[in-house]
């Protein structure tokens, strides 16, 4: 296992503290502007992911990528998890990873 | 609304609603103004009663289930001025008394210090609204297994009454006809104890059970109870045995008012206490039980009613609950044999629904099964509704209800809950397709109280604990991986095609069934295995049953046996090795088996469910919140 560029789990809120640094979330494709894709984090935010067009709209996509101010993320890996997709337990998970678990993840 | 002026009453507001019983769009009467003020606010099962007085006349008003929580919360208070915005009056029960439902309303004034009365009409009015005593009076003691005593304003006067002042102030308020039957001196249920003769109560049988035979060290006997209800709510269990039993089975009658002296008060046995009572009543032959004509004054059943929805948290546990629905559908009789005498008993199979747009399975047995689940099946196509009372709530097929010996079923009852009901099943319900409560639980879906996610544990829960299950079986819930099913193991049996049980090969063709009693060309083969399996604290064995079997395997025994006699054995064990390393959730019962003089634990599956990754994300992150506390 690679560990050298670690991806943290992160919602809409957890994003801002990792403005520079690889992040993990899960976003629901709402739109598409202008190449950008905008969608919905876990707990609400709107976010916007850089190289990552052609997502199904309303399908739940993993952005794995590059931390930017303004809720922004630059897109190195997309997978489309479809529609069938809990956004709870996700968000439950980034708030477990960056908290009281933070100690178990990278 | 300027809080300080006093406010008013509507004059003629009850002779109002009394001719037009029900404003509304069809009959193009609106609802003008009608204040009125609640008078004698009192709990009746879980909803509200009072008499709304305009000042002159008074009626007996019912609140909408709805409206209880106003009442509870102290919006609503005895003395209170409410303006009424929508209600239909009712011609309710044998008395043919008209009844105003109030569906809306809004309070104007919490509580006034007295009864608002128009002077002019005080002294000649007075007789016309002549107030039976019960009426006057506020429940005094509910059973605790009611709805909590909303905050209602109990006037003082309301303490426990002695006989003489009961007597009194009926006799004082009776009229002339009605006083032979009230110079009796009736005492109240609760003022009843064991160390006090010479009673006489008056008391609604409000639960009859059956008439049981009982065989014990000291001979055989037959036993029977009734729950008995005063007018104040009280009730009390009274039993009596053989002679006595015989002797008043056929005169109680479940819903009518009886004069009952002449039995003896014990401390009631905590262990089979039903109703709350310190006491409970023996009649013996002696005692003098006497039917009340035309009394119907006393409350009628006491329903605390649960939706199905709700019925989860009660399984498996003493509480009986009540239920209301519509029937959906009844099954025709069938007998069943009971194990410890191998007596046959009537059993029958109803499927209600209700509002939270659930079904559930009830089963019926003895004499309801017989006689009122007939009456059933006949008017079913009407979608009837009734109401139980007493009813167990047990896990089998996921979540079900039986009746035991002292349910009782009143079929479209008159009661506000009947109402709503069959204003929904009009509206809604009969047009939507209702799941079962059952096949919930069994399911992986989480929200009910009791699904797969509740009591979870690990295997290592059940393995080392060789005591479970000692007593009776015990259930739980696991989410394992099958990690082996031996090929080698007998799979299936031969079963019957009606009734599944064991069929041998008959003589010359055919197979014997012993359960039915028949030769049987054919048969099918039903799984019966064990597996194991395996979840991160160990293994265990699991005995399988077919359903769970087919879920499982992926196909049914026939198939599977199929498979191996004409794809040859290498197929077989493919399938086995298909259905190995999938997780499952299983719900399982563990119980003691002695095998070769030796105690073994044997964990059966009684349903299984596929893992549902989302729920059980969902189930690990409530668990993680309980293990760190937050």
């Amino acid at each position: 296992m690679d560990t050298s560029g670690p991806a943290a789990f992160v919602n809409g809120e957890i994003l801002k503290m990792f403005v520079g640094r690889r992040v993990r979330t899960v976003v629901q494709a709402q739109r598409e502007e202008g190449g950008l894709l905008i969608g919905q984090s876990t707990d609400g935010h709107q976010l916007t992911i850089k190289g990552a067009s052609g997502a199904p709209m309303s399908h739940y996509v993993e952005i794995i990528g590059i931390a930017e101010p303004n809720q922004a993320i630059r897109a190195e890996v997309c997978t489309d998890f479809g529609e069938n997709f809990d956004p709870a337990p996700f968000n439950g998970l980034c708030k477990l990873a960056n908290g009281q678990m933070k100690d178990l993840f990278l | 609304m300027d809080s300080d002026a006093a406010p008013s009453v509507t004059p003629g507001a009850v002779a109002f609603v009394l001719e037009n019983a029900s404003p509304d769009a069809a009959t193009g009467v609106p609802v003008p103004e009608i204040v009125l003020q609640v008078v004698d606010l009192k709990p009746i099962g879980t909803r509200f009663t009072f008499l709304a007085s305009d000042g002159k006349d008074k009626i007996k008003t019912m609140l909408l289930t709805q409206l209880a929580p106003e009442v509870r919360s102290g919006n609503i208070q005895n003395l209170g001025v409410i303006r009424v915005l929508d209600y239909t009056c009712n011609t309710i029960g044998e008395k043919q008394e008209k009844v105003l439902i109030i569906t809306k309303l809004e309070v104007v004034f919490k509580a006034l210090d007295s009864e608002i009365k128009c002077e002019a009409e005080k002294q000649e009015e007075k007789p016309a609204i002549l107030l039976s005593p019960k009426e006057e009076s506020v429940v005094l003691s509910k059973p605790t297994n009611a709805p909590p005593l909303p905050p209602v304003v109990l006037k003082p006067k309301q303490e426990v009454k002695s006989a003489s002042q009961i007597v009194n102030e009926q006799r004082g308020n009776a009229a002339p006809a009605a006083r032979l039957a009230m110079t009796r001196r009736v005492h109240p249920l609760i003022s009843l104890n064991p160390y006090q003769g010479n009673w006489i109560i008056k008391v609604r049988v409000t639960s009859k059970g059956n008439l049981r035979t009982y065989k014990n060290a000291r001979g055989e006997g037959c036993v029977f109870n009734v729950e008995l209800t005063d007018v104040d709510g009280t009730q009390i269990q009274a039993t009596m045995f053989n002679e006595a039993a015989k002797k008043f089975y056929p005169m109680f009658e479940l819903g009518k008012v009886y004069y009952i002296s002449k039995g003896s008060l014990r401390v009631a046995n905590k262990q089979f206490k039903t109703v709350h009572n310190d006491y409970e009543m023996t009649l013996n032959e002696n005692a003098v039980v006497e039917e009340a004509e035309g009394e119907t004054f006393i409350p009628q059943i006491q329903y605390n009613f649960v939706k199905i929805d709700q019925l989860g948290p009660y399984v498996g546990g003493r509480e009986l609950v009540d239920v209301i629905g519509v029937v959906q559908s009844v099954s025709p009789t069938l007998s069943v044999r009971r194990k410890i005498d191998n007596e046959t008993i009537p059993k029958r199979d109803i499927v209600v629904a209700d509002d939270s747009s659930k079904t559930v399975t009830i089963s019926l047995w003895n004499d309801l099964a017989t006689t009122t689940g007939q009456e059933l099946l006949d008017m079913v196509d009407s979608a009837p509704i009734i109401a139980i009372k007493s009813l167990k709530v047990s896990d089998f097929q996921g979540l079900s209800l039986s009746t035991v010996g002292r349910s009782t079923i009143v079929v479209n009852p008159d009661l506000p809950e009947a109402e709503q009901l069959r204003a929904w099943y009009d509206s809604e319900g009969k047009g939507t397709s209702m799941a079962s409560i059952g096949s919930d639980m069994g399911a992986s879906r989480v929200g009910g109280a009791r699904s797969m996610y509740s009591d979870r544990v690990f295997l290592s829960h059940i393995t080392s604990d060789p005591n479970l299950g000692q007593d009776k079986p015990v259930f739980f819930s696991l989410n394992a991986y099958i990690s082996l099913i031996k090929p080698d193991q007998t799979m299936w049996y031969r079963a019957c095609k009606t009734c599944n049980k064991k069929v041998t090969e008959a003589i010359g063709s055919g197979y014997w069934c012993e359960g039915c009693q028949k030769n049987d060309a054919e048969c099918s083969l039903r799984y019966i295995m064990v597996i194991k399996v395996s979840d991160p604290t160990g293994e265990a064995w699991l005995s399988l049953f077919n359903d769970q079997a087919e879920r499982i395997v992926g196909c049914s025994a026939d198939e599977l046996d199929r498979i191996r006699k004409e794809e040859g054995d290498d197929s077989y064990l493919l399938k086995l090795k298909e259905a190995t390393w999938v997780p499952h959730l299983f719900r399982v019962s563990v119980t003691q088996n002695e095998y070769m003089n030796e105690k073994r634990q044997r964990i059966t599956v009684r349903s299984e469910a596929p893992v549902d990754h989302a729920a059980e994300a969902k189930y690990m992150l409530e668990e993680i919140a309980k293990l760190t506390g937050c």
